[in-house]
């Protein structure tokens, strides 16, 4: 179908989107030689970062793209959050192998797209096809609107259960697990409590520090209300404040203080402590979990079908593309995400996501951030 | 003579119908805030008044307030300096106070918080010397410093205008009187210039009520911020409403006085053959302070954030790799497409709407041009919100949610009074002894127009053209509701890599809105010049 020059350009340009990072020292098997498939598919290690935390990785299993019919036609995409345009590169991947597909981006505050798209359902305005979300949180936004075209199972079927909508919604694509990022110059892993609700009577902690106006700290405080109740969230949310506790605007900086000595622990999502490692692999910064409550709570970015897209078909072999064996190792090494199919490992000394203990919940509950946000605002910790 | 007497180009009737039509199509978005604050019900009462309202108000005000008093601050001893003293190179410090009025604040808000941010440039560049922890930017302080920063030039302006128009007799009057030099502008020459001095704050406060961007990187929760947060969030449409139509009327109270003001200014303006220029002070030993202030505003607001920018373009101070879109020469095309409409569909608009302010004294045509100011009067946030209910309300306007033309009329509907001023202007200096010339020798009212008045008046009707053109290009709340998918300008470019946390990205197109900014100086200056 293409001659040697054109598949090698094309295999060239997919690396570039990808990023240089990517393909630093990586061999590329097969490529140039073989015409025989439709569409050139860059080697599974390819879609791999690099690093120290990178290096040595079995190679991925799970559905390779090349065992995927081929993506074409357009598609109109609305991207929620999108880890710092990780997503979009993944999709600008996707394009360079297969030429016939064309997508149309829509980026956004995943909550905030959420309601654009059921907004646009019961318009009738609908324009996009596929809602791409960070958070599973926005995704049942949508879910509970019923703004969705349910997934077949097909699509879903390679993900575990509690990372999958009611009445197959919405499949979730990357998992995040929140975490206490702690500096191991001084705590040791056995001085963070299994439970944050000790966390207030916990001294040995240090300087702390969170980031309130951050979503995924939101979604924490929203899973402690739908567990603990309303009065308790507001009573450790108190008990917080009188501790030595700074705020800051996001947990990539959280980490970052964690790291150079400024805190000596706080809460975060488990891939910003991977993110400072790997630009610093001497960063002494050490990653807890706590057990069976919303401190331990594992949030998906997932994606849904807008319910009135023309494109269904299209629709699910994108999500099945993102459910690939190189999607997956993508978002591992690269994002530092947990892998939704079993066969791809996460990252590092990452424990895998059967070993972490998160709290028996249903994601859809992040839906209610409104709550979230006057207890926070009646607590003073958004002042 | 002017073009007003009777010297009817085109059929008037034609003229006000189109002009009225035109008119009438800028402001119908603003209705459809009703629906959503009807469907409140009572409850729109009861949030109008609650807690959470009343301390967005106070913030905004609170804002405005320090804004105001800083631009204050900062804008009239410049004004004072440029005009009234022997400060060295008075031309260049003149066009240099002016500059930071075309830089969107925005702009300057991103260099601030990526410099000054826990992890930014200064902190990296301060570890070494065992500063552990830079004071925060965020929150109030840092938004009225940036604020304060691009904003005083519109006291500046006022204030200097004022001054270049006072009347010098006066004040040697009170000199020979045996007043101190101290006592003359304090009794003669502050009280006129203080009209100046209002407008110029009320102006500031203005823009500060109005803009989205400094308040939004700031994390300040004033009225655009949260108006915003209720768009965005679930059943969040009604409280949007509500804080709107809040929005609008602390605005009309500004507008209001900024009128009240306008009127009063004539006498202090119109006084004399102004040459308040003449009446320079010397320095002495106050020089080298006076040169210190001027240079340290300049720093502040030009060189710092546009050094910031640059080192940025080297530097990321983030800990992704090379992932994510790497910046391509789309969202500038994208921008200039939509901006160039803008400009072009305004000023189509403009030509009308002015004509008939300009040649009309009814009192409709002051309504129809009066309305087209409805605009500039509208935050973004605001117009953008009325917008896309409208278009999700009108099945018969479906169609046209979500694309690229829907951008171009809210640009045309916040920026066309531009045109209107620049056109009218232009109009009302056209010798109607040249149209009267021009029918005596057998041509028609329009073919007078357009063989007399246009060619006369192309010079005002392209400035007015660029100046929307290049406002449009700037501008941020409207283009991040209404862009079309997979459509990124100038800013909204920004607003995403910066989002992510890729600040790197962000440097290339916000130097090139920093040299557009430039640019529109240049147009406004041009225009001064041939003004005067």
């Amino acid at each position: 179908m293409h001659d040697n020059g054109r598949s090698r350009r094309r295999f060239l340009a997919a690396g570039a989107s990808l990023g240089a990072a990517a393909f630093a020292g990586c061999t590329v098997p097969g490529m140039g030689g073989d015409d025989s498939g439709s569409a050139s598919v860059p080697s599974l290690t390819s879609f791999r970062g690099s690093g120290p935390l990178v290096e040595g990785r079995p190679a991925p299993g799970g559905t390779s793209i090349e065992d995927l019919p081929d993506l074409s036609g357009d598609l109109a995409l609305y991207l929620g959050g999108g880890e710092g345009g990780i997503y979009r590169s993944f999709v600008d991947a996707l394009q360079e192998i297969y030429p016939e597909f064309n997508v149309e981006v829509l980026p956004g505050d995943s909550a905030s797209l959420a309601q654009t798209v059921v907004e646009e359902v019961d318009a009738g305005n609908q324009r996009a096809d596929v809602f791409w979300s960070i958070d599973a949180g926005s995704l049942a936004i949508v879910a509970n609107n019923d703004a969705y075209a349910a997934l077949p199972s097909d699509v879903t079927g390679p993900v575990p259960d509690s990372f999958v909508g009611a009445d197959n919604a919405w499949v979730g694509v990357a998992g995040r697990a929140r975490a206490v990022p702690y500096n191991t110059d001084e705590l040791s892993e056995s001085d963070i409590p299994n439970k944050v609700a000790d966390f207030p009577d916990t001294a040995a902690l240090g300087d702390i520090g969170w980031a309130p106006t951050y979503g995924a700290f939101k979604s924490f405080i929203t899973a402690m209300r739908q567990l603990r109740g309303e009065d308790a969230t507001r009573s450790w949310l108190n008990a917080m404040q009188e501790t030595s506790i700074t705020r800051y605007p996001n947990e990539y900086e959280v980490s970052s203080a964690v790291a150079n000595g400024s805190l000596a622990s706080g809460f975060a999502n488990h891939y910003y402590a991977m993110r400072v490692r790997s630009s610093n692999p001497e960063a002494p910064i050490g990653l807890a979990f706590t057990e069976g409550d919303a401190g331990a709570l594992v949030n998906a970015a997932g994606a849904l079908a807008i319910q009135g897209t023309e494109k269904r078909e299209l629709v699910n072999l994108f999500i099945r593309h993102l459910l690939s064996a190189e999607a997956q190792e993508f978002f591992a090494t690269v994002a530092y995400s947990y892998p939704m199919i079993p066969e791809v490992e996460p990252v590092g000394n990452l424990p895998t996501i059967d070993e972490l203990s998160p709290p028996d919940f249903d994601l859809a509950a992040l839906a209610d951030v409104q709550a979230t946000n006057d207890l926070l605002r009646d607590t003073g910790v958004l002042q | 003579m002017s073009l007003r007497e009777g010297v009817a180009a085109p059929e008037r009737p034609v003229v006000l119908a189109v002009a009225g039509a035109l008119a009438l199509l800028l402001v119908a978005p603003l209705a459809w805030l009703a629906p959503p604050l009807l469907g409140l019900g009572e409850r729109a009462l009861s949030l109008l008044v609650a807690d959470s309202t009343l301390s967005i108000l106070v913030n905004s005000v609170g804002l405005v307030a320090a804004v105001t008093a800083g631009t204050v601050l900062v804008g009239v001893p410049l004004a004072v300096l440029t005009v009234q003293t022997d400060l060295p190179f008075r031309r260049f410090w003149t066009v240099v106070a002016a500059l930071p009025l075309v830089v969107p604040s925005y702009i300057g808000a991103f260099a601030f918080t990526t410099a000054f941010g826990p992890r930014g440039v200064l902190a990296d560049l301060l570890a070494p010397l065992g500063v552990e922890r830079l004071p925060t930017v965020y929150g109030f302080p840092g938004a009225i410093l940036v604020l304060v920063l691009y904003t005083y030039p519109y006291v500046f302006l006022t204030t200097r205008a004022a001054l270049l128009s006072l009347d010098p007799s006066l004040v040697e009057a009170a000199r020979t009187l045996d007043c101190s030099r101290r006592e003359a502008f304090r009794r003669i020459t502050l009280p006129r210039i203080l009209p100046g001095i209002t407008a110029g704050a009320l102006l500031a406060g203005l823009y500060t009520l109005a803009d989205f961007g400094t308040p939004n990187f700031m994390r300040v929760p004033v009225f655009t911020q949260m108006i915003y947060a209720e768009i965005s969030s679930p059943g969040g449409r009604g409280y949007a409403a509500v804080l709107s139509l809040q929005l609008l009327a602390v605005t009309a109270v500004f507008l209001y006085l900024e009128h009240r003001v306008g009127a009063d200014d004539e006498g202090a303006y119109e006084s004399s053959a102004g040459r308040g220029d003449a009446l320079a002070f010397t320095l002495g030993k106050w020089k080298p302070v006076a040169l210190g202030f001027a240079g340290l505003v300049a720093a502040l607001a030009l060189v710092v954030p546009v050094a910031i920018l640059f080192h940025l373009l080297f530097s990321d101070p983030t800990g992704y790799a090379n992932f994510g879109p790497t910046f391509t020469l789309e969202p500038v095309w994208n921008t200039l497409s939509v901006s160039l409409a803008a400009a072009a569909l305004a000023t189509v608009i403009a030509l009308p709407v002015a004509y008939l302010s300009a040649v009309g004294d009814s009192p409709l045509a002051a309504l129809i041009e009066r309305a087209t100011y409805v605009g500039y009067a509208v935050p973004g946030i605001v117009l953008g919100f009325a917008v896309i209910i409208m278009l999700n309300d009108v099945d018969a306007l479906g169609f046209l949610y979500g694309t690229a033309p829907v951008l171009v009329f809210a640009y045309v509907v916040r920026f066309v009074p531009q045109s209107v001023g620049t056109v009218r202007s232009s109009l009302l200096q056209v010798d109607s002894g040249l149209t009267e010339a021009a029918r005596t020798l057998g041509r028609t009212p329009s073919q007078a127009f357009r063989a007399v008045v246009l060619p006369l008046i192309a010079p005002g009707v392209a400035a007015g053209a660029a100046l929307v053109f290049l406002t449009s290009m700037k501008e941020l709340p409207a283009t991040l509701l209404l862009r079309p998918i997979g459509f990124e300008t100038l800013v909204t470019y920004i607003w995403v890599v910066r989002e992510a946390g890729r600040y790197g990205q962000a440097a290339v197109p916000a130097l090139v809105l920093v040299a557009v900014s430039t640019l529109s100086m240049a147009v406004i200056l041009s225009q001064e010049g041939a003004d005067g």
